[in-house]
């Protein structure tokens, strides 16, 4: 069973993953905090960076091979690929910073904190059964889900909104690799592959918003009520 | 019949690929019409093998049990249809100059795939795969909503893209937590992830999986999956989506892929039901079918839009089916997935005369549309005749479905059932009266599109073609038809005949049929 293999320094092991989880926690809010779209999509993409690291060590201390395949996919499509592909849509809409917001940083910021303490409270009958590498690792996985869902709700520009899109998907792959190990390599590739064409759509989306609409404010599309 | 199954998905792949080298128009028809034809066949041989072996599989991935049997029914049968309908209506926008050839062609690409994404996911013994295929099918799907190029197709697309991939995220979310608790039932494998390993496991009284973990994954499938099955409150990109979208995507959405979120709720109801127990559950699909229906009987009153009226309505009937399955029993469950093929039959018909209404008129205006059973009999007819279905009269088979599920929720509580019938007929009336005064009022004459210069306001705007400047109408352009082309009227000449066999004949056929799916989800108790 996994959690009895984890080779080595079972303590360092949790403590060091435990270390990047926070870190990836901590760029969360940051990009929360922030106004300019360009250091949004580079703070996702050291968010990216840290969830590769979570994920070798991952595979180091349980001897899991796969996880570095799945580490490897996230640093190229999460930190390369996609960066690149949200900086050309940022060009190209030419908005660069966020100016009005639908939820002001400060509140913003307290709301995350709520989350993360919500998030902490919901998955604590699991983390009592004790079958965590470690125990913390599926309330930070939540807590990023639940700030991703809160970023593409308080904020208006459609790339700031990919942005929390992408930051879900990066706290699902957290809860996957550190709570179940991973799932198996071919559900891994279909994952990345859905988030890839998912991020390209949405980025395509975003230019044809600019095309028409002459921005990428998406509280202007309010021609369809009721 | 193995063999069968593998055609039954891949047909719809191999079209979509092969229709980005369509020479020409002519083409095109034949490529789609065999692609119809192929799933048809297709279908009825995996349903002989179900019918006959229980269970049909091709390799170790791929299989057909009674539940997936029947939504491979009613994914082949109305995506058949469809397949006509589309060809006929993408055929006659083309006609017009409304889109070229190019655009014409990735319409069907998208058409195609979006239905082979949708056939693998039901096909799938994989929880975990299921989740991507159903991905798939959201993304050309989001490819299909914003094909028009006007402001409020983008919007509506923008908004199903924003709800539908948070949704499908919620949804990865519970099948990790389904993941994680079987893996120490079953091992780091993909056979933590097959349903049937997940069944046996779930049944199993000893060290099986964890009933907290069960409940909290099948909040966020529900949430999740719901958000693409279009329960309330997830339901906002719904109305737009379907009054926007081409008319055949919007029959498809209604009719399958509506069909595909409640399936995967579905499966994971009858994972978690052995080991939690079906009040879980049934609570929460009560609560929200309740309120679906609720939301919609009164959105419909404020609608002026007809293909709009049709997506909220497609919210109340989604609401129904999930009543139907929270109540549960063999009887509610029987119910909820008889509605399931009943409304999709239904609704897609809708769509098909709603299409061609719009074809007529130029706009998707209520108040503007009048007397369509003497100006434009077979579309008005057709309009009436899938409205009536989709308001619950006999002889159609949604009258059965309702009656089911109102009977099973009467021996649950009877309040409720009061509720259920309230609110059904509330939603009777807000369905009916717009469509009846569209086809049955004083005729207003001249506002058809050949009555006045081709002015696509509701259809296309011209001036956001920028970079499609080199698509061109199609050479081989025939004079715009009088009426409805023929492929349109046999599709929904087909839907509207399988309603009303489904009506008659099915419930005293259905019960070898559908009873074993039943039993597959574990429907011997209900809500007490």
């Amino acid at each position: 069973m996994p959690s009895s293999s984890v080779l080595g320094h079972p303590d360092l092991g949790s403590q060091l993953i435990n270390l990047c989880s926070m870190l990836l926690l901590l760029t969360a809010f940051a990009i929360v905090a922030q106004r300019r779209l360009s250091a949004c999509v580079d703070l996702f993409a050291l968010q990216s960076v840290f969830l590769a690291v979570t994920a070798v060590l991952v595979a180091w201390f349980t001897g899991s091979l796969h996880i570095y395949v799945a580490a490897l996919l996230t640093v190229v499509i999460k930190t390369v690929a996609i960066p690149i592909i949200l900086k050309k849509v940022i060009e190209r809409v030419n908005v660069k910073r966020e100016v009005e917001f639908v939820v002001n940083i400060p509140p913003s910021l307290l709301i995350c904190g709520a989350l993360v303490i919500l998030a902490f409270s919901v998955t604590e009958p699991i983390s009592k059964l004790g079958f965590l590498l470690t125990r913390d690792s599926l309330a930070i996985a939540l807590a990023i889900v639940l700030i991703g869902f809160f970023t593409m709700i308080a904020r208006k520009k459609a790339v700031t909104q990919i942005v929390g899109f992408l930051m879900m998907e990066n706290g699902l792959f957290l809860g996957a690799t550190a709570s179940a190990y991973g799932m198996p390599l071919i559900v891994e590739l279909g994952v990345f592959f859905d988030v890839l064409v998912a991020g390209l759509i949405v980025g395509v989306y975003a230019h044809r918003l600019q095309d028409t609409f002459d921005s990428v404010d998406t509280t202007k599309l309010t021609g369809l009520k009721e | 019949m193995s063999l069968a199954l593998l055609i039954l998905i891949a047909a719809p792949l191999a079209a979509g690929l092969a229709s980005l080298r369509v020479p020409t128009r002519r083409a095109m028809e034949r490529l789609q019409l065999a692609n119809a034809a192929v799933l048809w066949a297709a279908m009825a041989a995996v349903v002989a093998g179900v019918g006959l072996k229980g269970a049909v599989s091709f390799g170790a991935l791929l299989r057909a049990d009674p539940l997936s049997a029947f939504m491979d029914v009613m994914l082949a049968f109305i995506g058949g249809t469809a397949l006509c309908y589309a060809v006929g209506y993408m055929g006659e926008e083309l006609t017009r100059g409304h889109l070229g050839f190019l655009r014409y062609r990735r319409f069907f690409v998208y058409f195609d795939l979006f239905l082979f994404a949708m056939m693998l996911a039901v096909n799938l013994d994989n929880i975990a795969l299921m989740w991507i295929a159903v991905e798939a099918s959201t993304i050309s799907a989001a490819l299909s909503v914003g094909f028009d190029r006007t402001k409020a197709a983008l919007e509506a697309g923008w908004k199903y893209i924003i709800l539908n991939f948070v949704g499908i995220a919620l949804a990865l979310f519970g099948t990790v937590l389904v993941y994680y608790t079987a893996e120490h039932a079953l091992g780091v494998s993909m056979d933590a992830l097959s349903w049937t390993a997940l069944h046996r496991a779930a049944g199993s009284t000893d060290g099986g999986l964890n009933p907290v973990v069960l409940k909290m994954a099948f909040v966020f499938a529900m949430i999740g999956y719901g958000t693409k099955a279009g329960v309330a409150p997830m339901h906002t990109w719904l109305p737009d989506a379907h009054a926007e979208a081409p008319t055949p995507t919007s029959a498809m959405l209604s009719g399958l892929m509506l069909n595909l979120g409640l399936y995967a709720v579905l499966r994971l109801k009858g994972l978690i039901d052995p080991a939690v127990g079906p009040a879980f559950t049934g609570s929460i699909m009560l609560g929200m079918g309740l309120l679906s229906m609720a939301i919609a009987a009164a959105f419909m009153l404020i609608q002026r839009d007809y293909k709009r009226l049709l997506g909220y309505s497609s919210v109340e009937h989604v609401g129904i089916a999930l009543i139907g399955f929270g109540v549960g029993g063999p009887l509610g469950l029987f119910g909820g997935l008889f509605h399931m093929l009943n409304h999709a039959l239904a609704k897609s018909a809708a769509f098909y005369a709603a299409g061609m209404v719009l074809l007529r008129h130029g706009h998707k205006m209520i108040e503007r549309v009048t007397g369509l059973v003497r100006l434009a009999p077979a579309a008005g007819s057709g309009l009436l005749l899938a409205a009536v279905a989709l308001a619950g009269l006999p002889p159609f088979g949604l009258f059965v479905s309702e009656l089911l599920i109102a009977a099973a929720a009467y021996r649950h509580h009877q309040g409720i059932a009061l509720l259920f019938l309230g609110l059904l007929a509330l939603a009777f009336a807000t369905l009916l009266a717009p469509l009846t005064r569209m086809t049955f009022a004083e005729p207003i004459h001249g506002d058809t599109v050949q009555s006045k210069p081709i002015h696509d306001d509701a259809v296309q705007d011209k001036s956001l073609h920028g970079g499609a400047a080199h698509d061109r109408p199609s050479e081989d352009a025939r004079p715009v038809t009088a009426g409805p082309d023929r492929l349109m009227l046999s599709a929904l000449g087909i839907n509207l005949a399988a309603m009303s066999v489904t009506g008659l004949l099915l419930p005293i056929m259905a019960s070898d049929w559908l009873l074993p799916v039943s039993a597959l989800l574990d429907a011997k108790a209900g809500l007490p």
